[in-house]
C-alpha cells in the first residue's frame, strides 16, 4: 500500500458568471515513504490545485471529486473537520511565496511552535526547544526565534517555511515551487535542503515546479502536466532522456541551461481554455509531431517502459518517436 | 468541504481574473447611475421647489404637529406648515450650501495640491505640514467657533465650510500632479522653455480636472453634512430654511415631547439619500479615472472620510 | 533604535501641531474681525473694575505680540483665563467637563470600535452570504445619517424608556453608595453613547470587513489553514490582526469628527461636557471659555494622533515612515 494516493482527481472551478473551469481532469499518482516525486507543468495546468486540493485547500468556488488515500484512508471523505487533523501533522506544505507565507506581526519561533500545540505533538518548554532544533537543522541560529519574518531576506524566509512545514514530523512534505522566488544560488541551496532533509528524516516529497531539470535532480519520479491532466510520469531521469510525450520532450528544451551554450527553444502556441470540454488531444495546436488520429480522439495513458506511462498516440512499443 | 476562508485563487483557473474585473466594472457602473439618479431627483426637487411644493413653506396650512395624512404626506411642523414643502425648500438651500462651499474647498485646495505637488521642496513641505495640521483638528469644533464669532449667517457658514473641507482635495491633487510632473510629455515641456504657468495650464490641469469633478461631487456631502450640524448648533442664519435648520428646530420645539417623528425622521433620510448618492457617483468616477487607487480598503476609508468628515483619502 | 527615531520624529510634528493650534486659538479671537476676548464692551454685566482687571490680565492696553506673548506665558501656568459668566477660572470650569467627555467619547469610541470590528469581522468571514449584505448596508446606511438626527431619533424610540438627558438622577444627588451611582450614570450614559457608537460603527465595519477580505487572501493565511489551525483560530489569531492596521489610522483621522459628533449629541443629552460647555459658552458669548474648550479638544485630538501613530508602529514592525 502506498503512503500517499491520489485517484481521479478532478477539480472544477465556478465562474462567477456561471460555467465552469476543469482546471484538474483524473489526475492520479502514488507515493511511497521517503519518495522523491515531482509534478511538472506550466503554469496554469493544475498542478498547484492539484496538491492544494490534497489538502483540502481550495476555496469554496472549487468542487473536488476523486479520492486521496493516506495510508488507504480517504481523508477528504470526512469534509472539513476530518482532513484538518491530517493537516502538518501528516501532511505539511511549503509554499511558493516566501515572502508571504509567514504572518509578519508574528515571531518566527511563535509561528514554527503553533501547530505543535495545536496538534499535541509538543507545547511549553519542548516546543521552544523543539522550535531551536528546527531552525538549526535549516541552518539558521536558533536565536532567532524572536525575530520576525521581515527581517530575514528571501531565501531565509523559505528556511524558515520548511522549518515551520518540520514542526509535527509530517510524512509528506508538499512544496509547491518553493524556489520560484528566490535568486539563483538561493535556489540551488533550498532545493539541496530539501533534498538532504527528506533523505535525512524519511520524509516523502512532492515538488511542484515548472523547472523539469531540476526534478531530474531533486526528485526519483517525476509526473507532467498539461491542461489539467497528467500527460506523462516516470522515473526522473526517463523523462530527460527518454520522454514519450512531445510536452515533456519540449519542456526539457525549453528550460535554460545554465552551463550550456544550447539555444533556448520554446513551445509556441499556449495552452487551452479549460471552459469547455476539449475534444481530442489537449495538446495537439502545439505539438511538433501531430498524428492524425489526434484532433478526434482523446489519448490514454498507456505504458511506455518500466514504470512509466505517457498519454500519446506516438507513444506506441514500434514508433520511436 | 464546508467551510472556506480566503480565496487561494489557484493560478490554475485561466479566465477568472478578467470575468471578475468585467463584474467589478459593471457594479460600479450601476453604481453610478445610481447615484447620479439620486442626485438628480434631488437637483430637479430643489430647482422647481416653489413650483411642486404643494403648500407654502412659510404659512401654517393645517394643524400644530398634525401626522401625516393623504393631503399632508409628512405631516406638519409646529407652526402647521407642510413637512414636505419644508424638506424641498431646504434642500434648495442645502444643495447650494453644500455646492458652493465645494466649490470653495476646491478651489483653495486645488491650489493648494497643484503648487505642493508641482512646485516641490519647501513650498511642498509648508503647505503640507499647514495641510496635515488642519487634518488633524476637530473641524466641527472649529467651524462651531468661527462661525460664532463671525456671526450666524448663510454665507459665513459656506465659508467656514469652504475653508475647513479643502484637505482632502489637496492631497490628492498634490499626488497626482506629483506623478504628472515626472511623465514625458511634462518634463519634455518643461525642457523646451515653457514656463510654470503655461506648464500647468496646458499640460497638468487638464489631468486634474476629472479628478477634481470626482473630489468635488465626494466634498459635496460633507459639505451638507457640516451645514446641517452647524445649523443644528444655532449657528445657520435663522430666516433660513435648510435640512439642517428643520432638525434644529424640530429639536428646539418639543417635536420630540409632541412625539411629532414625522418632523424628524424624513429629513434624515434625504440627507443619507444625497450622501450616498455623492458617494456612488464620485467614487465611480475616481475609480474610472483611477483603476490603480481601486483597492477596497482605501475606497470604504474614502466614504467615511470624504463624505462625514471630509478629510484625507489617503491616510497611508 | 528605528522605533525611538519615529517617536521622536512624530512626537517633532505633535509639538509642532500644538503649536500651531494654540496660535490658531490666539488670533481666532483676537484677530479676526467682529468681536473678540478683547472687545470688553460685550463682557456681560461687566463693571469697570472688572474691565480693567482683564485689561491688565490679558494685556489689552499692550501690542498684540504682548497680548500673543502673555497668553502663551498663562497658558505655560495653566492659566485659560477666566470665564465671564461664572467669574471663576476657564480650567477649573472645564476639568470636569472634560472627565465626563472623556467618559462618554471613550465609551462610544471603544463601544463603535467593538461592534466595527466584530461586524467587519463577521461581514469578511461569512462574504457575499445574506448576513454579509444586510451588515454592510446597515453599516452604510447607519453612517449617511446625521449624527444628530440619529440622536433625535433614539430619542423618539426610547422615550420613557431610558433616562433623555443629564448625566445623572436629581434625586440621586445626596451621595448614594458607589454602584448606584455608577448604574445610574450608564443608564443617562446609554442614548448618547449609542448614537456615537450608531455614527461611528459603519465605517469601522466597512475599513475592517475590506481589510479583513485582504488579509484572508493573503499566503499566511492559507499557510495558517494548512497548519490545520480551526476557522476561529485563523480569523482571529491571523487575520484579525493585520487586518487592524487601517483600523487604527482610520480611529485615529476620525477623532476630530468623533468630537464632533460629541458635541452634538451632548448638546441632544444635556451631557454636561466640553461640548455642551462650547455651546453654552458660545451663546453666552463667554468667548474665554469658548477659547478653553477649544484649546482642550484640539490639544487632547493632536495628542490622541500621536498615542494612535505610536500605537500603529507598535502594532506593524515594518512601518517606518
Amino acid at each position: 500500500m502506498s503512503l500517499l494516493e491520489c485517484v481521479d482527481l478532478h477539480v472544477w472551478f465556478d465562474l462567477p458568471h456561471g460555467g465552469r473551469v476543469h482546471a484538474v481532469n483524473g489526475v492520479g499518482f502514488a507515493l511511497d515513504p521517503g519518495e522523491r516525486f515531482g509534478l511538472v507543468g506550466e503554469s496554469g495546468c493544475g498542478k498547484s490545485t492539484t496538491i492544494l486540493a490534497l489538502m483540502g485547500l481550495l476555496p469554496s468556488s472549487a468542487t473536488v471529486s476523486g479520492r486521496v488515500l493516506l495510508n488507504g484512508a480517504d481523508i477528504l471523505a470526512g469534509g472539513e473537520d476530518s482532513v484538518r487533523r491530517h493537516r502538518w501533522r501528516d501532511i505539511a506544505m511549503v509554499f511558493q511565496g516566501a515572502m508571504n507565507a509567514l504572518n509578519p506581526v508574528k515571531t518566527v519561533g511563535w509561528q514554527i511552535a503553533e501547530p505543535m500545540a495545536y496538534h499535541g505533538t509538543a507545547r511549553g518548554a519542548r516546543a521552544r526547544a523543539r522550535v531551536g532544533e528546527l531552525l538549526e537543522l535549516v541552518g539558521i541560529p536558533a536565536s532567532a526565534a524572536d525575530r520576525y519574518p521581515h527581517e530575514f531576506s528571501g531565501g531565509m524566509r523559505q528556511r524558515l517555511s520548511i522549518a515551520m512545514a518540520l514542526a509535527c514530523e509530517p510524512k509528506i512534505l508538499l512544496a509547491d515551487e518553493p524556489t520560484t522566488a528566490l535568486d539563483v544560488m538561493v535556489q540551488a541551496q533550498i532545493l539541496e535542503l530539501l533534498t538532504r532533509l527528506t533523505g535525512e528524516l524519511g520524509m516523502a516529497l512532492v515538488l511542484v515546479t515548472h523547472d523539469l531539470p531540476v526534478v531530474s535532480q531533486v526528485c526519483d519520479r517525476a509526473a507532467v502536466m498539461y491542461a489539467g491532466e497528467k500527460v506523462e510520469d516516470g522515473p526522473a531521469e526517463r523523462l530527460g532522456l527518454a520522454a514519450r510525450h512531445p510536452y515533456t520532450r519540449l519542456l526539457f528544451a525549453a528550460t535554460p541551461d545554465l552551463y550550456g551554450e544550447e539555444r533556448l527553444a520554446t513551445i509556441p502556441g499556449s495552452p487551452p481554455r479549460l471552459d469547455a470540454e476539449i475534444t481530442g488531444c489537449p495538446f495537439r495546436p502545439r505539438c511538433d509531431v501531430p498524428t492524425d488520429r489526434c484532433a478526434d480522439e482523446h489519448p490514454a495513458l498507456r505504458p511506455a517502459g518500466p514504470g512509466h506511462q505517457a498519454a500519446c498516440f506516438r507513444n506506441e512499443p514500434q514508433e520511436p518517436m | 468541504m464546508s467551510v472556506h476562508i480566503g480565496e487561494a485563487a489557484p493560478a490554475a483557473v485561466a479566465g477568472r481574473r478578467p470575468a471578475g474585473l468585467f463584474r467589478t466594472v459593471t457594479r460600479e457602473r450601476r453604481g453610478a447611475a445610481v447615484g447620479l439618479g439620486i442626485l438628480a431627483v434631488f437637483v430637479v426637487l430643489s430647482v422647481f421647489a416653489p413650483y411642486l411644493a404643494p403648500y407654502s413653506t412659510t404659512d401654517g396650512t393645517c394643524a400644530v404637529y398634525a401626522p401625516p395624512s393623504p393631503r399632508h404626506w409628512l405631516g406638519c411642523d409646529d407652526g402647521g406648515v407642510d413637512m414636505l414643502s419644508l424638506l424641498m425648500r431646504g434642500g434648495q438651500t442645502s444643495l447650494v450650501v453644500g455646492f458652493t462651499a465645494t466649490l470653495v474647498s476646491i478651489l483653495i485646495g486645488g491650489a493648494v495640491g497643484l503648487a505642493s505637488g508641482y512646485f516641490g521642496g519647501w513650498t511642498d513641505v509648508a503647505l503640507m505640514r499647514v495641510t496635515d495640521c488642519l487634518l488633524v483638528l476637530p473641524d466641527l469644533v472649529l467651524a462651531m467657533v468661527i462661525a460664532a464669532v463671525w456671526g450666524p449667517s448663510l454665507f459665513h457658514v459656506i465659508l467656514v465650510i469652504g475653508l475647513l473641507e479643502w484637505t482632502a482635495t489637496a492631497r490628492i491633487v498634490r499626488a497626482e500632479v506629483m506623478s504628472l510632473r515626472e511623465r514625458a510629455y511634462v518634463k519634455r515641456a518643461r525642457g523646451l522653455g515653457a514656463g510654470d504657468a503655461r506648464v500647468i495650464v496646458r499640460h497638468v490641469l487638464p489631468h486634474v480636472g476629472p479628478l477634481l469633478i470626482a473630489n468635488t461631487v465626494l466634498t459635496v456631502s460633507a459639505a451638507i453634512y457640516m451645514e446641517t450640524a452647524l445649523a443644528f448648533l444655532g449657528l445657520e442664519d435663522p430666516g433660513v430654511t435648510t435640512w439642517g435648520t428643520i432638525l434644529q428646530h424640530a429639536f428646539a420645539r418639543t417635536a420630540i415631547s409632541s412625539n411629532a417623528w414625522w418632523a424628524i425622521v424624513p429629513d434624515g433620510f434625504v440627507i443619507a439619500a444625497v450622501s450616498v448618492g455623492c458617494f456612488l457617483l464620485g467614487q465611480a468616477i475616481e475609480d474610472a479615472l483611477n483603476p490603480r487607487l481601486k483597492v477596497a480598503h482605501l475606497s470604504a476609508r474614502r466614504w467615511r472620510l470624504r463624505t462625514l468628515a471630509g478629510k484625507g483619502a489617503d491616510a497611508r | 533604535m528605528r522605533s525611538l527615531e519615529y517617536a521622536v520624529r512624530r512626537g517633532i510634528f505633535t509639538v509642532v501641531t500644538v503649536f500651531l493650534a494654540v496660535t490658531l486659538n490666539f488670533f481666532l479671537f483676537r484677530a479676526l474681525p467682529g468681536s473678540a476676548v478683547s472687545n470688553l464692551a460685550r463682557v456681560p454685566d461687566s463693571s469697570p473694575e472688572l474691565q480693567h482687571a482683564l485689561t491688565v490680565r490679558f494685556g489689552l492696553d499692550r501690542s498684540e505680540w504682548d497680548q500673543y506673548v502673555l497668553y502663551l506665558k498663562n497658558l505655560l501656568h495653566g492659566d485659560l483665563g477666566v470665564s465671564f459668566t461664572y467669574q471663576r477660572p476657564v480650567s477649573h470650569l472645564l476639568l470636569s467637563d472634560l472627565q465626563n467627555t472623556v467618559l462618554l467619547a471613550g465609551a462610544g469610541t471603544l463601544g463603535a470600535i467593538a461592534l466595527g470590528v466584530l461586524s467587519g469581522v463577521v461581514a469578511a468571514w461569512r462574504r457575499s452570504s445574506a448576513l454579509d449584505h444586510l451588515n454592510t448596508s446597515l453599516a452604510i446606511l447607519t453612517y449617511s445619517f446625521p449624527a444628530q438626527w440619529l440622536g433625535l431619533v433614539l430619542l423618539i424610540v426610547f422615550a420613557g424608556v431610558l433616562p433623555a438627558g443629564g448625566m445623572s438622577d436629581q434625586f440621586l444627588f445626596q451621595s448614594p453608595p458607589f454602584w448606584r451611582h455608577a448604574a445610574d450614570v450608564a443608564a443617562h450614559m446609554a442614548l448618547p453613547a449609542a448614537t456615537l457608537i450608531l455614527t461611528a460603527y459603519g465605517g469601522y465595519t466597512l475599513v475592517v470587513r475590506s481589510s479583513m477580505l485582504e488579509t484572508l487572501g493573503q499566503d499566511y493565511v492559507l499557510t495558517a489553514r494548512a497548519k490545520g489551525l480551526p476557522d476561529r483560530r485563523i480569523v482571529w489569531r491571523h487575520a484579525a490582526r493585520n487586518a487592524m492596521l487601517p483600523m487604527v489610522t482610520m480611529v485615529a483621522l476620525d477623532l476630530g469628527f468623533v468630537v464632533g459628533g460629541a458635541v452634538l449629541v451632548e448638546v441632544i443629552f444635556s451631557w454636561p461636557g466640553i461640548g455642551m460647555a462650547t455651546y453654552t459658552a458660545l451663546s453666552q458669548r463667554d468667548y474665554p471659555m469658548v477659547q478653553g474648550c477649544l484649546l482642550i479638544l484640539t490639544v487632547s485630538v493632536i495628542l490622541l494622533n500621536f498615542l494612535a501613530d505610536l500605537l500603529c508602529f507598535r502594532l506593524d514592525r515594518r512601518v517606518t515612515a
